[in-house]
């Protein structure tokens, strides 16, 4: 019998245009932690759907315990104890831990001896043992819309292992995690690792690798790299591999230089559709020349308060200022105007118009004024010539130019596009939300660049990210929110990261 | 593997005409209306009869070709003045469809602000015995102002109260034929036709009978309005501000909101100028070619415009070809049954064919994308 538990043998998986998988050859043994290292669309993900049954390679073998396998279905999978975490969680958010882990695969009792029904006791009771066993400290008659989202995955941990899963998929597990969070999710897989199981971890950030994995793959564009030790490697070397070249992971920074005061927030409250306050009662102020982040867990309210500012929803309580001027009621128009720029979150539920073409979005937020139209009737010259000089000055890439529908960009060039746009219209305040979500380290680089640069001509930038490690890289103040609250405003000079954690979490406020 | 290599590439090449995306928008409606042809003639070969004969019978029933003999006063010209006279409606009320479903919304009541503004320039116009100069363009001005505020009242309701504008204009279409037919019978009626009374001429946007070389034609004034009317809802949409806001708020209403665009309003003006042009296709069916209106009934027009906007691409000049396609087979239809012995239904199932198959646009458009992928990858891994 071979060493491996888990061989993919020349795998290659191609889909219309792109090689997703080009030759590729791991062998994971069994009880390790296993990282797949790589970019956005490096084809890790790719990888692991061929071994969980969700493609199937065009070339290639896989062996699972030296048996060749063609693993045709997830249940295939199942079957050969194969589980995947899903980054996205798939859970039925009405039913209780225990129903949505024995979803599908029912314990059947018999009252009497005749009338089946489930026995969801003696499931609550092995899942609860079953939790016990890996730490995983959950309730399994909890509903999941009471669960945070950090339990959520702990649920979707527990499905694979209550499948008796051997091997552990874990894609991206810790995207939406705190800090402290992250602590705990390593220590359980750490833990799974130590009762036999084998990990594979599916990620981009090395420090987590550094932290728990023993052995890791890099693959850069769909081609195997290297498989690295990690003890042995260290942390620069790895990064160079993942991008194929050197990296800086500390944004080069000038000292800020606050001047005026250009956003004044006071006491703003926010409801949302059903009433209940979001953001509650936070007040701060940005500067030109600073670059304040609002850090936080997901759903906290920071959204909201970007939402606000820039008028796409209603204050309910409070006041904004936007250099010196009341604009707490003014049209989303008015206060663009008045000089707001906002990158959205979802760039393309708001960002973009994804079936007009790029020309058409790059002046989606210019197009009723001069020189774009006149009396109401547009000028598409215009709108080429902004877009072609646009595209140069920002880089952006696309099949046909201007004419390039946007939908048929891809998500960088597509966040490329709006940062473009919003940067163009020259406003003294820019919001950007989660501005490098889902694009790769090249891209996150350049557009954490382009915000330093706005910076120091003046601007005054307020940032919301999930992303803990951006704002400490790039922010002049940091807010932290907590339950629609600012628990915490400092310079961020003066907090440490684990110090954010820790007022993320609630744990911490002043 | 080789075999279904070529299998693919053979499929490739059968598609050759319509694989062209930037020409997508006029071959592949083409393409559906030549493929519901072809379904057409075989249907027509199992009743027995000739396919090419009955097509031909078609267009010389709608005034295209010659016919073999005429009656008095008439020729191919009067044919053809019947068949503009009943197309205008048509353009104007598939132009309605179409601008509401660049704004995102779906208008299904075309006929009911049909009834509702011929109606109203009926009974205020029609009946009055103004002079022609000025009863005509004021039928029209009555026409549109009728269909918009109608219309205008969709989209308020949903900006107000966010009902969905299909159920109000369904709803809306019922109040109107109910309410007017009531109107109809208690005021309006005329005993022997059972209709409401005839209008004058003077009001009538079709002259009837104008004699000129020893013809007796119907001419529809409308019809160059019609034109008009396409070319300029066609600079509307694409060369103002007012077009490019509705079309943002239809393609994404979402970042509509977020680029500062008025979602709300612009539903309700795309909703009046749906309307309005409704109630251009109103007066120029009610008070042209018929100068009466058929009480409890609405007419299947403001319905056949929402297929014949899709056939058109919701694109204004796409709307008069498919309109003029749509009223030829059902103009032509009568003299094709009379001269084939085809039943005169075979028009609607070539009608009702065109449309089925100019409605799997999408997801032609779609399918030959992929194979072009599959195509380019094909010879990527062959070289």
């Amino acid at each position: 019998m071979s060493e491996y538990i888990v061989e993919m043998k020349h795998i290659t998986k191609r889909f219309p245009g792109i090689v997703a998988n080009d030759d590729v050859s791991i062998g994971i043994k069994k009880g390790e932690i296993f990282a797949l290292l790589g970019e956005n669309g490096a084809g890790k993900s790719t990888l692991m759907s061929m071994l969980s049954g969700m493609y199937e390679p065009d070339e290639g073998e896989i062996y699972i315990r030296g048996e060749k396998v063609q693993i045709s279905s997830p249940n295939h999978a199942a079957n050969l104890n194969i589980g995947m975490v899903h980054q996205h969680f798939k859970l039925v958010e009405d039913y209780t831990i225990t129903e949505n882990i024995i979803l599908g695969i029912e314990p059947i009792k018999k009252f009497a001896g005749l009338f089946p029904y489930v026995g969801i006791r003696g499931a609550n009771r092995k899942i609860e043992e079953l939790s016990k066993k890996f730490g995983l400290e959950v309730d399994p008659t909890k509903k999941i819309a009471d669960l945070t989202v950090s339990m959520q995955q702990r649920v979707e941990i527990l499905k694979v292992l209550y499948r008796e899963a051997e091997i552990l998929i874990f894609d991206e597990p810790t995207a939406v995690l705190t800090p402290q969070e992250i602590d705990f999710l390593l220590a359980i897989i750490e833990g799974l690792r130590n009762s036999g199981k084998t990990i594979i971890l599916i990620t981009h950030k090395l420090e987590e690798i550094k932290r728990v994995a023993d052995r890791c793959a890099v693959l850069n564009k769909g081609k195997l790299i290297d498989v690295l030790d990690v003890e042995t490697t260290s942390v620069n070397l790895m990064a160079q591999l993942m991008v194929g070249r050197e990296v800086n992971f500390e944004s080069e920074k000038t000292p800020a230089q606050f001047k005026e005061e250009v956003l004044k927030v006071e006491q703003l409250t926010v409801k949302n559709e059903d009433g209940f306050e979001v953001v509650k009662d936070v007040s701060f102020t940005i500067h030109s020349g600073e670059i304040f982040a609002i850090a936080g867990v997901a759903d906290n309210g920071q959204v909201e308060i970007a939402d606000a500012i820039a008028g796409l929803i209603k204050a309910s309580g409070g006041k904004i200022f936007l250099n010196g001027q009341d604009i707490t009621n003014d049209s989303i128009r008015n206060r663009t105007e008045s000089g707001i720029s906002y990158i959205p979150e979802d760039r393309q539920k708001f960002g973009l118009f994804l079936d007009f073409d790029l020309s058409t979005n790059l002046g989606s937020k210019q197009y009723y004024k001069k020189p774009f139209s006149n009396k109401g009737i547009l000028n598409k010259q215009e709108f080429d010539q902004f877009g072609t000089q646009l595209i140069e000055k920002y880089d952006i890439r696309s099949g046909q130019g201007i004419k390039t529908q946007v939908r048929s960009m891809s998500g960088g060039n597509q966040q490329k596009a709006i940062i473009a746009r919003e940067i163009e219209l020259q406003s003294p305040l820019m919001i950007f939300v989660q501005p490098t979500r889902g694009v790769d380290i090249g891209a996150i680089e350049n557009i954490h660049r382009m915000m330093i640069e706005q910076r120091d001509q003046g601007k005054a930038i307020l940032l919301v990210s999930l992303e803990l490690d951006e704002i400490m890289n790039v922010a002049d103040t940091i807010g932290v929110i907590y339950n629609g609250q600012l628990q915490k405003v400092a310079s961020s000079d003066s907090l440490t990261t684990n110090e954010v954690g820790e007022y993320m979490m609630g744990a911490k406020h002043e | 593997m080789s075999k279904d290599n070529k299998k693919t590439s053979l499929r490739y090449r059968l598609l050759w005409p319509i694989r062209n995306e930037k020409w997508q928008p006029i071959t592949i409606p083409v393409a559906s209306i030549l493929f519901s042809f072809i379904v057409a003639a075989i249907v027509i070969l199992l009743l027995g009869k000739n396919p090419i004969q009955a097509f031909y019978n078609l267009f010389q029933g709608a005034g295209i070709f010659p016919k073999a003999t005429y009656a008095g006063y008439k020729s191919m010209l009067t044919d053809f003045l019947s068949l503009l006279d009943a197309m205008t409606p048509l353009v104007f009320a598939s132009l309605a469809v179409a601008v509401a479903l660049r704004a995102g919304l779906f208008n299904i009541g075309v006929s009911g602000q049909m009834l509702f503004s011929g109606f109203i320039a009926t009974i205020i116009v029609g009946y009055s015995g103004l002079d022609a100069f000025v009863a005509k363009p004021l039928v029209l001005l009555i026409g549109m102002i009728a269909g918009g505020l109608m219309g205008g009242l969709v989209g308020w309701l949903k900006y107000k109260f966010n009902i969905h504008e299909v159920v109000t204009t369904i709803m809306l279409n019922y109040i109107a034929q109910y309410v007017i037919s009531f109107f109809i019978h208690n005021y309006y009626i005329d005993p022997v036709s059972r209709q409401s009374k005839y209008i004058t001429e003077a009001a009538r946007l079709t002259l009837v009978n104008f004699e000129f070389a020893n013809l007796k034609m119907d001419i529809p004034l409308g019809f160059i309005l019609a034109i008009a009317v396409a070319i300029f809802v066609k600079f509307l949409l694409d060369k103002t501000v007012v077009g490019f806001e509705i079309k943002a708020v239809g393609s994404n209403r979402d970042a509509a909101k977020y680029t500062g665009i008025k979602v709300g309003s612009n539903m309700i003006l795309a909703m009046i100028i749906s309307g309005g042009l409704a109630g251009l296709a109103g007066v120029t069916y009610y008070l042209g070619d018929f100068a009466s209106i058929q009480p409890k009934v609405l007419t299947s027009l403001g319905f056949d415009s929402i297929a014949v906007a899709l056939l058109g691409n919701s694109h204004p000049i796409g709307i008069i070809f498919s309109s003029f396609l749509i009223s030829i087979i059902d103009q032509g239809s009568t003299y094709m049954s009379s001269q084939a012995g085809i039943r005169q239904e075979i028009a609607s199932v070539i009608i009702g064919l065109i449309l089925l198959f100019s409605a799997c646009g999408a997801y032609v458009k779609h399918k030959v994308s992929r194979l072009k992928e599959k195509e380019v990858d094909r010879k990527d891994s062959e070289s």
